[in-house]
């Protein structure tokens, strides 16, 4: 018996270690693997089927492939551009993609050498020095790709209906021997998503002001964001609104798809207006729809566009707002960083639900959701408009005396908060009793941004160990209106999940995450009638490579129901004056 | 497993950094005695390895101020002179004490230090930078590398854990805490910071190496196994993951699949004697002895000083009647 291999277990060498990651020398990789540019062939296919059988189950004794995208189980929606398929494979230098389908249809063969991820273009204008441009992860950068072309996939979707769709990938060296292989299973969705998406697009460049001050964004880059709708069968989305110089929030449509709401920052910092407009194919945003929320002298001096929600029917608008005397410096923490992955902590320590109603214009607490002992915030509407569910905590100081600062997200020097799930009812404005949804509450997390599907059965959640609001360690959670046991959603992916919106039918959900890249993008998951959710589709192509796509909502319209979003009203000029 | 050295750029990178913070004084004294002649006399420049450039000079021969110093520090720094470096920052905050920025000023003066190799010293100053408050997570980093490198391995995995929090994703942290802790075979932990879908995607082969240690010897092979293929679809040209993934194999009688990984391995690298022996030693256990003895001698031709390589290949050699003497009894 010859002596066995041992276990390789690290040694220690004391040399000084690489720090080649903090300084990040990222060259350019975007061009990696050009040198492979894929031979994509199209084989006919029935011939192969006897051929290719075999590799319906592939063998143990075969090098594993790791296909990262799509995973197993996957449900795509009907119209879909084209995925693009991502595995490494160790063993292979080129590639049979065989897909089998469960009918009759013959399988499909693609014979390909593979390609390498390629960044994206970016956008130079997003650009700066405390961001860094997209790189690729170890895993990525040894990732091949194959995209099916329009006919194919149009072929793969028309027959993955039913039943799954089986796609294997076998490598080979010689073209000829396969030496590795995997599959995955998955369908395409008879539930259309139905709506477009409407979402923000933003470049990540915070700065540092003279005075030490970070901010977000620097004041004369606002104007970059960018507001944009996405129909999924579209290979680009189309931008609405762009070139505004002040920022411009949270935007809510109402379940009709017939009104428009979002968070305006008016001049001096003041965060108090608040647009209202009808969605209609050529929109625009004028004083006389704008809300003056701090001049009302209703409930408080001072409201920062929060989450604002538009009622289904449009009648009213739930917001949060600092309740009794506070204001926004003693109502919110807000930390802000130069880490452009998560350059930002800010969520409300204090505050209630306020509503208001476009017919009177005038603005009211909601009773039971109205106690300043509590912050109640993140308030959504069910479709019905019969109830409100939303997030509430013990109020608190946001900043508490001589702790240090935070230094990043997630920082334990963060003012510690945990919500739980709520529901009330909205009963045409005089509330009621708030009732704890159990399954979201009370679970040692805090649980935010709950939304309910169209049917009224479910609401999804974000669960972080900390507040809320663009966590690294966020995670969407399902559970029944009425409370129940909550379910991990299987679309969550490694890194932030967050800003989910159901679609009009109620199958779909879309939600934001950096999955892929600090840059955040769009994902696509179904939701079953039993709210089970599949693995994350990519919306692919969103913006430019260097900008994060957040907020996504689907608007009940059809896909080109607005064309464009302008701005005319006098504070946009003071503020671009005050700019300049 | 070798740990990957500062390549000139990081250094530069590192050193051209704004920040840092004041360090004891007896430390500062102690470069000066260096520091001092080499800048303030002008007979010195030309005797001294610290030269500075040509329009340095004439402002550090006339009271140069503690900015001026810190220039001349950078610039040593960007020139990778770093012993050179360490005295310039030294004496700018000799000079200037309360400077702005002397926080910073110490980072750099520990940082040059530690980039010299001078580690014993620099960590003192880098704990002082520390101590300061200072909010730069390369602090941490190079203070944890350099309490490794003097083997306080408890001191440096506090820092590693510092930096982690800091980011989650950094490569070199996750790394050198992983390497701690499986050296001291503190599994469970490793797999808590390595088992982790935010830093999967860019798990390098050390990482690889160290997840499937911690899951193989708490029992859970497959995990390891499973850890170790996924590594090698990232980096196919990684012979230390092919060798531990090979030998688990073995561990497990699952010759021919080991001997597979190393025939895939060694397509890459092809003259990795590491790769070589371990092919000898798993087809020799497949009997494929004229097979195994071409990698065994191979791996030899290739320097391998590994005493059980030799001892396989007289084996080998024996059972194919080639070697007149008994082997020697099997190296664990």
């Amino acid at each position: 018996m010859l002596s066995r291999i041992p276990l390789v277990f690290p040694t220690r060498k004391r040399a000084v270690f690489s720090l080649v990651f903090v300084f990040a020398a990222v060259a350019a990789v975007a061009t990696i693997g050009l040198n492979r540019r894929a031979q994509t062939t199209r084989i006919a296919s029935q011939s192969l089927m006897t051929a290719v059988f075999a590799a319906q189950q592939p063998s143990s004794k075969l090098w594993p492939v790791s296909i990262d995208y799509p995973e197993e189980g996957s449900i795509f929606p009907p119209g879909i551009t084209p995925p693009t398929v991502l595995w490494r494979d160790a063993a292979g230098t080129s590639w049979n993609i065989d897909i089998f389908f469960a009918d009759k249809t013959p399988p499909i063969r693609i014979v390909t050498g593979g390609e390498r991820i390629k960044i994206p273009p970016i956008d130079p204008q997003a650009v700066s020095d405390s961001n860094k441009p997209p790189t690729l992860t170890a895993q990525q950068a040894a990732t091949w790709t194959w995209t099916p072309d329009d006919a194919t996939w149009a072929t793969i979707q028309a027959h993955s209906v039913a039943a799954p769709a089986r796609l294997v990938i076998s490598g080979t060296r010689d073209g000829h021997n396969v030496l590795s292989q995997a599959q995955v299973a998955f369908t395409t969705s008879s539930d259309p998503v139905g709506a477009p998406i409407f979402y923000r697009d933003v470049p990540l460049m915070p700065t540092q002001g003279v005075n030490g001050v970070v901010a977000p964004l620097a004041p004369d880059q606002i104007h970059l964001i960018h507001w944009c709708l996405r129909d999924i069968r579209k290979p680009a989305s189309k931008v609405l609104l762009k070139d505004m110089p002040t920022c411009a929030n949270c935007h809510s449509f109402s379940t009709d798809g017939k009104t428009f709401g979002m968070d305006i920052d008016a001049r001096s910092n003041d965060k108090g207006l608040y647009a209202i407009v009808p969605v209609q194919k050529h929109m625009t945003i004028e004083d006389k729809d704008m809300v003056h929320w701090n001049t009302d002298g209703v409930i408080s001096t001072t409201r920062v566009g929060f989450m604002s929600q538009v009622s289904p029917d449009g009648r009213y608008v739930i917001s949060t707002f600092a309740g009794g005397s506070h204001d926004l410096r003693d109502s919110y923490y807000i930390t802000n960083f130069l880490d452009h992955r998560f350059l930002q902590a800010f969520y409300p320590t204090r505050g209630i639900l306020g509503w208001y109603s476009r017919a009177t214009g005038r603005r009211f607490p909601l009773p039971g959701a109205d106690d300043p002992r509590y912050v109640q915030t993140d308030a959504f509407w069910s479709h019905d408009g019969k109830w409100i569910v939303f997030s509430r905590a013990e109020a608190r100081d946001p900043y508490e005396p001589g702790k240090p600062a935070a230094l990043h997200s997630t920082d334990p020097n963060e003012t510690q908060i945990q919500y739980d799930i709520y529901r009330i009812p909205f009963n045409d404005g005089k509330g009621g009793k708030a009732e704890r949804v159990v399954g979201a509450s009370q679970n040692g997390m805090s649980n935010s941004f709950p939304k309910v599907s169209p049917d009224g059965k479910w609401i999804v959640f974000v669960e972080a160990k900390n507040a809320q609001l663009m966590r690294p360690d966020s995670q969407l959670y399902i559970v029944p209106f009425k409370g129940g046991v909550a379910r991990r959603l299987r679309a969550n992916t490694r890194l932030m999940n967050s800003w989910h919106s159901f679609s009009p039918n109620g199958r779909w959900l879309v939600f934001s995450s950096k999955a892929r890249s600090p840059y955040t993008q769009m994902y696509l998951t179904h939701i079953d009638a039993n709210g089970n959710d599949s693995p994350p589709i990519l919306i692919e192509n969103t913006t430019a490579s260097n900008r994060a796509v957040n907020i996504p909502e689907f608007v009940n319209i059809d896909p080109d129901g607005i064309e464009e979003i302008k701005v005319h009203f006098a504070d946009k000029q003071a503020i671009a004056d005050a700019r300049k | 497993m070798n740990s990957p050295q500062l390549d000139s750029n990081s250094r530069a990178e590192l050193l051209a950094a704004p920040s840092f913070e004041l360090f004891a004084l007896w430390r500062v004294v102690y470069r000066l005695v260096l520091a001092v002649p080499l800048l303030a006399a002008p007979a010195l420049f030309a005797a001294s390895n610290c030269l500075p450039p040509d329009e340095m000079k004439a402002s550090l021969l006339n009271s140069p101020t503690a900015d001026e110093y810190s220039d001349l520090g950078f610039w040593f720094a960007s020139h990778q002179q770093y012993d050179c470096a360490a005295d310039a920052y030294a004496t700018s905050l000799q000079t200037d004490p309360a400077q702005k920025h002397a926080d910073r000023i110490v980072f750099m003066f520990g940082s040059s230090l530690y980039l010299s190799g001078d580690i014993q010293e620099a960590i003192p100053a880098l704990q002082e930078a520390e101590r300061r408050g200072l909010t730069d997570n390369r602090v941490h980093l190079l203070l944890a590398s350099a309490l490794d490198s003097t083997h306080d391995t408890a001191a440096a995995e506090a820092e590693w854990r510092i930096a982690l929090a800091f980011d989650p994703e950094i490569t070199a942290g996750l790394d050198a805490l992983s390497t701690d802790l499986v050296n001291g075979a503190n599994f469970a932990p490793v797999i808590d910071l390595l088992d982790n879908r935010r830093v999967e995607p860019q798990r390098t082969p050390t990482q690889c190496v160290n997840l499937a240690s911690a899951y193989a010897r708490t029992g859970k092979t497959d995990h390891a196994i499973d850890v170790l293929r996924n590594g090698l679809n990232t980096a196919p040209d990684s012979s230390i993951i092919a060798v531990q993934l090979a030998g688990l194999l073995m561990q497990n009688r699952r010759n021919d699949e080991a001997a597979a990984v190393l025939e895939l391995a060694l397509q890459y690298n092809l003259d990795d004697p590491r790769l070589h022996e371990a092919s000898g030693t798993v087809l020799a256990r497949m009997n494929r002895l004229p097979e195994a003895r071409q990698h065994l001698e191979r791996a030899i031709a290739l320097g391998d000083t590994d005493p059980a390589a030799q001892e396989n290949l007289d084996r080998v050699l024996h059972a194919l009647g080639a070697a007149p003497a008994a082997p020697s009894a099997p190296r664990p």
